[in-house]
């Protein structure tokens, strides 16, 4: 699988696959200049993997997106939904913030869009 | 230039920071990060500071995006104005931009459109533009109205004035 690695910027987040693990980690708060700029090559490189692999899992932990990056985020969730319906197990764990409620309650808007397993967790700090 | 004018002028309407001028992503993400510091400072909650900051950051992308799609002059750009004020117990975010006289209307509409949604029919019509595929050379997934919304208890806050043959200014203001 090809690697996948974009640096964390204050409006843009940690991009970053881990080949041991097979999890792609999303880390870091998501308002960029241009979000489908920015997301395409991600969600270009997942269409691949996802048929590349048997298993991937997404680590998020975005304490803040704009509108335009929860589209892009409901597209990469999108494809891994495609993906387990094919036979791949994909899986998420989302990270959420617990000062702020609306993390939360993001999460929850997402899981419901799934039916791979989907965790909940608070970020440690 | 005596600024003492304007200054009153700030004072009357509580204003925190305002910003006025050509939008670039440059200027909106530092304004933004000093509205936050400003707002961190003032002991509110963590979850209130990124409410008016993401309504923030919504209003300003709007406003460059609206510019950037419908190639507004940058004379007219200039008038772009972002500005963050404290009344009362609430922060009421606003933006100004010139528009096209004929994207007026739509405007207004779409406004009014989302006021009169209870937060359910929001959170479902949000739902549905998710799932929609997105138009080659947008910037927004038309998400932004909602967005606001969703952070804030009190309805969108919307007028338009006619400047000339061409252009009207809008403003849009949310309270948090």
């Amino acid at each position: 699988m090809e690697p996948l690695h974009i640096q964390q910027t204050s409006s843009t987040p940690l991009i970053q696959f881990n080949t041991g693990t097979g999890t792609l980690h999303i880390s870091g708060e998501s308002y960029p200049e241009n979000s489908f700029d920015f997301f395409e090559p991600v969600i270009s490189w997942l269409k691949i993997a996802v048929t590349e692999c048997n298993e991937l899992s997404l680590d998020i932990a975005i304490t803040y997106m704009n509108s335009s990056s929860t589209k892009c985020t409901f597209d990469i969730i999108d494809i891994l939904e495609e993906a387990f319906e094919r036979g791949v197990k994909t899986s998420i764990v989302w990270r959420y913030d617990r000062e702020n409620p609306r993390s939360y309650e993001m999460a929850e808007d997402f899981r419901d869009e799934v039916t791979f397993p989907f965790e909940i967790e608070a970020i440690e700090l | 230039m005596d600024l003492y004018d304007l200054r009153n002028e700030f004072d009357k309407s509580g204003m925190m920071m305002c910003f006025n001028g050509p939008f670039s992503h440059s200027i909106i993400e530092e304004t933004g990060k000093a509205m936050r510091n400003h707002l961190v400072a003032e002991n509110i909650s963590q979850a209130a500071v990124l409410d008016v900051f993401a309504v923030y950051i919504e209003l300003a992308q709007n406003v460059r995006n609206y510019i950037a799609v419908r190639a507004i002059s940058p004379l007219e750009a200039m008038s772009s104005i972002i500005a963050i004020a404290r009344q009362g117990e609430k922060y009421a975010v606003s933006s100004g931009n010139m528009v096209l006289n004929t994207d007026g209307e739509a405007l207004l509409k779409r406004v009014n459109e989302v006021n009169s949604m209870t937060p359910e029919e929001q959170k479902r019509h949000y739902r549905e533009l998710l799932r929609r595929d997105i138009a080659p050379g947008a910037l927004g997934a038309g998400l932004g109205f909602l967005e606001i919304a969703k952070r804030t208890t009190e309805k969108l806050v919307s007028s338009i004035r006619p400047v000339d043959d061409t252009y009207s200014f809008f403003t849009l203001t949310a309270y948090i």
